[in-house]
């Protein structure tokens, strides 16, 4: 059998027996499915696209025998292993082999989301009732009143009944093939060579994903002999996990085994969107009018004001003044109406400390916004708040010395536009109007270079920049 | 009438290869198969006893036998076997597991960029960008705050690379898909953040275990438990000394702009296909979402394929990803051999900024976002006639305590700075005492719970610490 290795060189390094023999108990299940999967291998002529997933349990060491890629994974994360594999090489075959402690206890999140994902993987599902490797404790598929090491009186309901997986399996939309099998007499193992031939088949040609459940023999840790395990199988669990094809379904060939990933440079850049044209600068240098090399900006509203918006469009114009800029956004948890602002900094040469405890303009969409940080504005800075919903500053806290405070209505402006979502760049024209931060163009180009998806937006912007750099011209003034 | 004689091959048994688990017998219809009588000197089992007078050669017994090289079809029977001796050349060479040639490592290209104009990127889309630059085209990623944009963009760009962006069932199988990828020997990455980093770190430690490169970017955010989405540097310890369960160890990188978000992710990949091991990148919350100007780099990767990938080709066929080796003495071999790449990525990989350090007499320790306001503090006490220096360490572990060393001399203070009750403080210590150095006094700055060490604080500590020097000189 050429899918199985001449010579097991790793178990026990292949010396003496163990270079012949597998590390299986006398009569376990798992040395026929092994057989079965080997001559489906064979039989497909895939055995150089296989890749092999090794759960944890008994079969951890099934790469000791299969002449496939190899590779062994964590305790029930097989499948995710797999589709890992399948993304990496959409051409390659993997297999995921599992026992029912891996796949039905610990690996259940995995085993569940893989099979709806439906990418076309094989799982393998070996199912004895018992946990193997550890030493025979109650598995998720234990029979009621089994008796096992942790069941020791037997299982009751509390422990939870037998876990029927390839029903569960079955009912998912992701699946198209979903067969339980037997190995207890010859019938029965044609039978599970077939199904795990065409589980194979169904990922070879491209069509989905495919879980094969195989009742299998324990006979050491059921204490049974393996005929009697046979019996067993047939007369006890096959009733509790009846055989047979769970689900069937005809789907064509979608799996797309010839993708390979683009490694064109200009895509690349076209796609992060980076641009070839400097954008045009229109300040003589940096506006050290407002005192240093660094200014400090904070917008704070309530969520949806458009703080971060203003702040982004603020840091991208210093920036395309060729300066330094940095924006720290700071929102709750909540996705709109939350406490939401921005820190800014605009720096000639590099912004050290992109935080701004003690903002030189401050710009509050709301009373809370203008209460909590209005203190927190430096020496000779500029509050500059929205007199639409802020309309008595007569409680305002003690400020530092030699603050401007301007009020623009910049609900209202916006709303003049019948667009109140533009209150932000209202406060925009309204930071250029008192600060004189840049020429008007500069701002005007960002907003442009921004919207250059989004024409239709334009003049709306436009108006609402020139509205908050005329109202607060005259206001300031 | 004579039994017409079957064209199918009748079975064989090498005995030492019967484990006796006596299911042939019930698979064979005509009896030929009986319970042996005799210990097998060789494996104490007591193989079962072939008469083949009667076997129609149905293989059925065959298909019962669970050993691969138990009940086999008389074809198979080796040559050397027979009556007359001939030598197979597979057993006077040696074994051999697989017929196959020496999987063959095939590099990958570096491809000219194209010059552009800087973008103005937040950190996580930064990362982002420059995983795709070192020629990552598979992401896998379970949301959440304040890591998930750099997922998002990823799942915005992949399908137009004819990538893949994954998001899995939870971070756990995340990390397992990360295990599968970098298993076949491509270029992987995951953002996540504190909660979701901690339940990757037992697919961390087999990645290790298996030496799989793949890269974790931890945006690091306000613990523990569910703690906040704020940002905190409470992971260092995790990500330095707590990569998982057993002996591991992994390349920690700290950040502390947009642009070396970029920058160290690209690094990161480098160094993880290099050293064949897991890398952290780790950020904080500001940093993640902080926007600022980047550069793209003059080239990008376009990977290969290692030679150790299992690609589930001929060519690779014989490769084998694992972490279990059930030997003690191969375990051990194991860990040796992790420890020498350990010991060489100490010496090799330690990365560091020094900002005005040439005469500093006060050493202001440093990463992430509090490193730029301990800039901003030290070039404010610069001004006022402090001699302070930032040392940034831009690998946590391993800590660059060579470059710390060579500061030691003028140095009176050390004032280490963090989001986080010491953990980077400890790193700094270690570092220190396994390197058998003196060290002045260390004062700190501390914040946690989302909180950032602010400037005027980390200023007020540097002017104490001058005072302090003050006072020892008179």
């Amino acid at each position: 059998m050429s899918v199985i290795y001449d010579h097991f060189e790793r178990h026990n390094h292949g010396e003496g027996l163990k270079g012949r023999t597998t590390h299986y108990c006398p009569g376990c299940g798992h040395g026929l499915v092994h057989r079965d999967l080997a001559e489906a291998i064979e039989a497909l002529g895939i055995q150089d696209r296989t890749i092999l997933v090794s759960p944890v349990g008994c079969s951890v060491f099934a790469y000791y025998y299969f002449d496939v890629g190899n590779t062994q994974a964590a305790h029930g994360r097989a499948p995710a292993v797999a589709i890992g594999h399948k993304r990496a090489n959409p051409n390659s075959i993997v297999i995921s082999y599992q026992g029912d402690g891996d796949l039905a206890s610990i690996g259940l999140a995995e085993t569940i989301s893989t099979a709806q994902m439906g990418i076309p993987i094989t799982v393998i599902f070996i199912n004895n009732a018992i946990y193997g490797m550890t030493g025979g404790q109650l598995a998720p598929t234990t029979l009621m009143g089994q008796k096992t090491s942790t069941s020791p009186e037997g299982r009751t309901p509390a422990m939870g009944l037998p876990l029927r997986m390839a029903e569960l399996i079955a009912q998912l939309d992701g699946p198209v093939y979903v067969e339980r099998v037997a190995l207890y007499d010859a019938k029965h193992r044609i039978k599970a060579r077939k199904a795990i031939e065409k589980a194979l088949r169904i990922q070879a040609e491209g069509r989905g994903y495919a879980f094969i459940e195989v009742l299998a023999e324990c006979p050491t840790h059921l204490k049974m002999t393996p005929e009697e395990t046979e019996v067993w199988i047939k007369e006890c669990m096959e009733p509790v996990f009846p055989l047979g094809i769970k689900k069937d379904t005809i789907v064509e060939p979608w799996w797309d085994a010839e993708q390979t990933p683009n490694f064109e440079a200009e895509k690349l850049l076209a796609l992060v969107g980076a641009s070839k044209e400097a954008p045009t600068r229109h300040a003589d240098g940096f506006p050290t009018h407002l005192g240093g090399q660094d200014i400090s900006f904070k917008l704070a509203g309530s969520g949806g004001d458009g703080a971060q918006t203003a702040a982004l469009l603020l840091a991208r114009t210093a920036i395309n003044e060729g300066f330094d800029a940095t924006n720290i956004p700071s929102y709750g948890p909540e996705s709109r109406g939350g406490t939401s602002y921005a820190d800014v900094h605009i720096a000639e040469h590099e912004v050290l400390n992109p935080a701004a405890p003690n903002p030189k303009v401050l710009v509050a969409f709301n009373m809370p916004s203008l209460m909590k940080f209005a203190p927190t504005v430096c020496e000779g800075g500029v509050i500059i708040y929205d007199s639409t919903v802020i309309e008595d500053i007569s409680s305002l806290p003690v400020m530092a010395k030699g603050i401007k405070l301007v009020g623009v209505p910049l609900t209202q402006l916006a709303l003049g536009l019948e667009r109140p979502m533009v209150k932000n760049i209202v406060a925009l024209g309204a930071i250029q109007a008192v600060t004189q931060l840049f020429p008007a163009e500069t701002f005007l180009s960002t907003i442009r270079t921004v919207l250059k998806d989004k024409p239709a937006l334009l003049p709306l912007n436009e108006a609402a920049f020139a509205a908050g750099m005329r109202h607060a011209s005259l206001t300031h003034a | 009438m004579a039994i017409p004689t079957s064209t199918r091959p009748k079975p064989f048994l090498e005995a030492e290869y019967c484990k006796a688990c006596l299911r042939c017998i019930d698979a064979c219809a005509k009896d030929c198969i009986t319970q042996g009588e005799h210990v097998h000197p060789g494996t104490g089992m007591v193989p079962v006893l072939l008469d083949l007078e009667n076997c129609n050669g149905c293989q059925l017994c065959i298909q019962a036998c669970p050993e691969p090289y138990g009940l086999r079809p008389e074809t198979e029977r080796e040559v050397n076997s027979g009556d007359f001796e001939l030598e197979d050349p597979a057993a006077l060479f040696g074994p051999r597991a697989s017929h196959l040639v020496e999987p063959v490592d095939h590099p990958g290209i570096e491809i000219p960029i194209p010059a552009r104009e800087p973008l103005m990127l937040k950190g996580t889309y930064a990362s982002a960008i420059g995983a795709l630059i070192a020629g990552c085209r598979h992401v896998f990623g379970y949301p959440i705050t304040p890591s998930t944009e750099g997922a998002e963009l990823m799942a915005k760009i992949l399908p137009k690379l004819d990538g893949a962006f994954v998001q899995a069932v939870s971070e756990v199988a995340t990390v397992n898909m990360m295990y599968g990828c970098a298993g076949a020997g491509l270029p992987c990455i995951t953002f996540t953040s504190s909660p979701g980093f901690s339940l990757m770190l037992e697919g961390v430690s087999y990645m290790i275990g298996a030496e799989l490169p793949g890269v974790f970017v931890n945006i690091m955010r306000g613990g523990p438990g569910l703690g906040n989405i704020a940002p905190e540097q409470a992971d260092i310890k995790l990500a330095c000394r707590g990569l998982g369960h057993g002996n591991t160890h992994g390349i920690v990188l700290a950040p502390a702009t947009p642009q070396e978000m970029l920058d160290l992710t690209r690094l990161a990949f480098e160094l993880s296909f290099r050293y064949r091991n897991p890398v952290v990148l780790l950020g904080d919350g500001y940093l993640g979402q902080m926007t600022g100007v980047v550069r793209l780099p003059k080239t990008m990767t376009k990977p290969g394929l290692p030679a150790w990938a299992v690609w589930g080709d001929l060519e690779h066929r014989r490769n084998l990803i694992s972490s279990i080796l059930i030997t003690e003495v191969d375990l051990e071999t194991h860990n040796i051999h992790l420890n020498e790449k350990y010991a060489e990525i100490e010496q090799k990989e330690q990365r560091a900024e020094l900002y005005r350090c040439e005469d500093a007499e006060i050493i202001v320790v440093a990463c992430n976002t509090p490193a730029r306001m301990a800039k901003g503090a030290v070039e404010t006490m610069r001004e006022k006639g402090v001699k302070a220096g930032l040392f940034r360490p831009i690998t946590l572990w391993p800590f660059p305590i060579d470059a710390f060393k060579s500061l030691l001399p003028k140095a009176k203070r050390i004032v280490v700075v963090e989001a986080s009750p010491g953990q980077l403080q400890d790193e700094l210590r270690l570092a220190l005492s396994k390197a058998e150095l003196n060290h002045p006094p260390i004062s700190s700055v501390q914040r946690f719970g989302g909180m950032l060490p602010e400037q005027a604080e980390i200023e007020a500590v540097i002017q104490e610490a001058s005072l302090m020097m003050e006072e020892v000189k008179a």
